[in-house]
């Protein structure tokens, strides 16, 4: 393979046909080219599609209820199915190996006032497991502890608009603000970069709202995330688990959703996976067919070379060249203008990518780039593609038969 | 050294057979610089092919240097061609892109010889067909005379057991030729065993023997007096 003779022969074949050389080799970079930035594009919204999601941990799962919609185990239908907080602890007892964070929601809307700023925002009472599972970004302060939930304590983690709306150039933390006149604690301030409503939110522990707003046990919805080391069937598993027992639990019929819903968001993330996975294959198989067009293209210049050569073929096997040392001269050649002219069409693509691609940010599309997988794997391709095109001139050169190449004098 | 009986060969052309070859038997001693001549369709190239293993035969007996020849592979048989057979062409069929040396030493690197040894055969035996100095000139840079001795010093390069040559001087003027074949006879008096396919009778008489092929079969085996080339040149 490293054998000067057989270079110094390829460099010669393809240095007298300089023009035929670019153009094929045009078509398999070309076409190289066009796969790596179909694949670079679905990366692309793969990446803008995950982005939406970041928000939250993607093993979360909600449990929500409403009113039921068929009538089952003695009920009416239309029954308000209500989630206390026995509903929280039961959950948590009921599946302690399947559940990393746990925390019950209870909203609320509040008139905030701090001196003489006022403003409307809402309340989302929360458990601290509440933190991870929205992975909410405390900059100053703290989040909600437990002894909070056990005091009761009239604190308050405040949005970063919230804090600028109400507190201006003040420090707000540790000040106290009122909600519905009563007063509340600072005790952090968060931030979202999913969007700015997200920062209009103010955080407060549950058991304080509970009490001070209507003195229930009632929750509106329960937040969870489950073991990270789940896989998707293990999680939707879960998820299916879950719901039975609060079905069987609330008394609703297995398949009222309205009643009582579990929303799993690695449903919704097998989703956009199978979705984007869909294109990935559509690029890869579009691609693919370009590249063949680029394999046959070779192939065919490939055969009219050896058709030039078959005098020469021929005296090298008078002169005791065996089958199988021609077969690798004209596979060399192959592989060779194969290779290189796929590497000139990765380059390109990569370097474009590399250019471009992370200025492009967009909801749905962002930063387009392929990795080194998709890299090593269109090398490997292309050394395959290059074999495939030289097999078949290589077995026909292989096969001349020295007396017909030599019998025209 | 050679040694072939009842040799038969046909070709298929369509739906009609041409027996080109109709039961050869012919030996060839060691040393020995043997003219084959016939007219155009006699089946002299047709058995210089066919003991040049280029072509096979369709019946009869192939020995060479005592080794049978007979149902080859690709592989056995170019095997047998480097270590055997060293071919002198009418068109000399040189490759274009390679220098005279590197022309030379192309049998040798199908026997895998070292590169740095390869050429040092290639210059010894260019220096003697005497183009030496023109080691590094493309075919395309020699003349037709110097281009057959850099062809001849290519078939001796892998010290073959047989010269074949196919109208060495079909494709010269006959000066160029005569000096062709001083230089085959010069090779010949080193004890090499040579075959000479010609059907001019002037070269013919600078061999030693004298084959007449007619039809597909032989008409005449005569030894002869050998004319010197060199008084012509």
């Amino acid at each position: 393979m490293f054998d000067r003779d057989v270079w110094q022969e390829i460099f010669n074949t393809l240095k007298t046909n300089k023009l035929r050389t670019f153009l094929t080799g045009f078509s398999v970079g070309w076409a190289i080219f066009i796969l790596v930035m179909l694949l670079a594009s679905v990366n692309g919204m793969q990446n803008g599609f995950v982005g939406q999601f970041n928000d939250d941990a993607t093993n979360s799962i909600f449990v929500r209820t409403g009113t039921t919609a068929k009538a089952y185990g003695g009920f009416e239908a239309g029954r308000r199915v209500q989630l206390k907080n026995d509903d929280l602890e039961y959950i948590k007892q009921s599946f302690p190996k399947d559940i990393e964070y746990i925390s019950a929601r209870y909203y609320s809307n509040t008139i905030a006032r701090y001196k003489e700023e006022t403003g409307s925002y809402s309340v989302q009472a929360t458990h601290p497991d509440h933190q991870a599972i929205e992975k909410t970004l405390v900059v100053a302060g703290r989040y909600i502890n437990e002894a909070d939930i056990v005091n009761k304590a009239k604190v308050a983690v405040i949005g970063r608009k919230v804090a600028e709306d109400l507190f201006k150039n003040e420090d707000a933390l540790g000040k106290f603000v009122e909600f519905n006149g009563l007063p509340f604690r600072v005790i952090g301030i968060f931030t979202d970069d999913g969007d700015d409503n997200a920062e209009r939110r103010i955080y407060a522990p549950i058991s304080t709202y509970q009490r001070i707003y209507g003195n229930t046990n009632e929750i509106a919805s329960i937040a969870l995330t489950y073991n990270p080391n789940y896989d998707l069937t293990e999680a939707l598993e879960f998820s299916e688990r879950l719901e039975i027992l609060m079905k069987r639990r609330h008394k609703i019929a297995p398949d009222d959703q309205a009643g009582l819903n579990v929303w799993n968001y690695a449903e919704a993330f097998n989703d956009i996976s199978s979705f984007t996975a869909v294109l990935k294959g559509i690029g890869i198989g579009v691609g693919f067919l370009i590249l063949i067009a680029g394999i046959v293209g070779i192939g065919n210049i490939m055969v009219f070379t050896i058709k030039e050569r078959t005098k020469e073929i021929g005296v090298r096997k008078a002169l005791g060249a065996r089958p199988i040392q021609i077969v690798n001269l004209v596979l060399l050649e192959s592989v060779f203008i194969t290779a290189i002219s796929g590497f000139v069409g990765l380059l390109f693509a990569w370097m474009i990518l590399a250019a471009i691609g992370p200025m492009i940010e967009t909801p749905a599309f962002s930063n387009p780039s392929v990795s080194l997988s998709v890299v090593v794997t269109a090398t490997i391709i292309l050394i395959i593609a290059g074999v495939l095109a030289g097999l078949l001139p290589a077995m026909k050169a292989a096969n001349v038969k020295p007396i017909v190449a030599l019998s025209d004098k | 050294m050679i040694e072939i009986k009842d040799l038969h060969k046909s070709y298929r052309m369509g739906t009609n057979s041409l027996h080109v070859l109709k039961g050869i038997n012919f030996k060839v001693e060691d040393g020995e610089l043997v003219a084959i001549m016939g007219s155009s369709g006699s089946g002299k190239s047709t058995l210089l092919n066919i003991l040049g293993m280029l072509d096979g035969a369709d019946s009869g007996e192939y020995t060479l240097d005592g080794v049978p020849i007979k149902n080859l592979s690709e592989t056995k048989a170019a095997q047998y061609r480097n270590k055997f057979l060293g071919f002198i062409f009418q068109s000399f069929n040189l490759i274009n892109y390679k220098s005279a040396a590197e022309n030379v030493a192309l049998p040798l690197y199908y026997q895998k010889v070292p590169r740095k040894e390869r050429q040092e055969k290639a210059m010894k035996y260019l220096e003697r067909v005497g183009l030496k100095p023109w080691a590094d000139h493309l075919p395309s840079e020699l003349s037709g005379g110097q281009k057959q001795r850099v062809a001849i010093a290519r078939a001796m390069a892998a010290e073959p057991k047989v010269l074949l040559a196919d109208e060495p001087t079909g494709a010269l003027d006959s000066k160029t030729s005569y000096e062709v074949m001083d230089l085959i006879q010069k090779i010949n008096d080193e004890g090499n065993t040579i075959l000479v396919v010609t059907h001019e009778e002037d070269i013919a008489h600078m061999c030693k023997r004298i084959v007449h092929l007619k039809d597909g079969v032989i008409v005449e085996d005569k030894k002869v007096e050998q004319v010197r080339a060199e008084q012509y040149v």
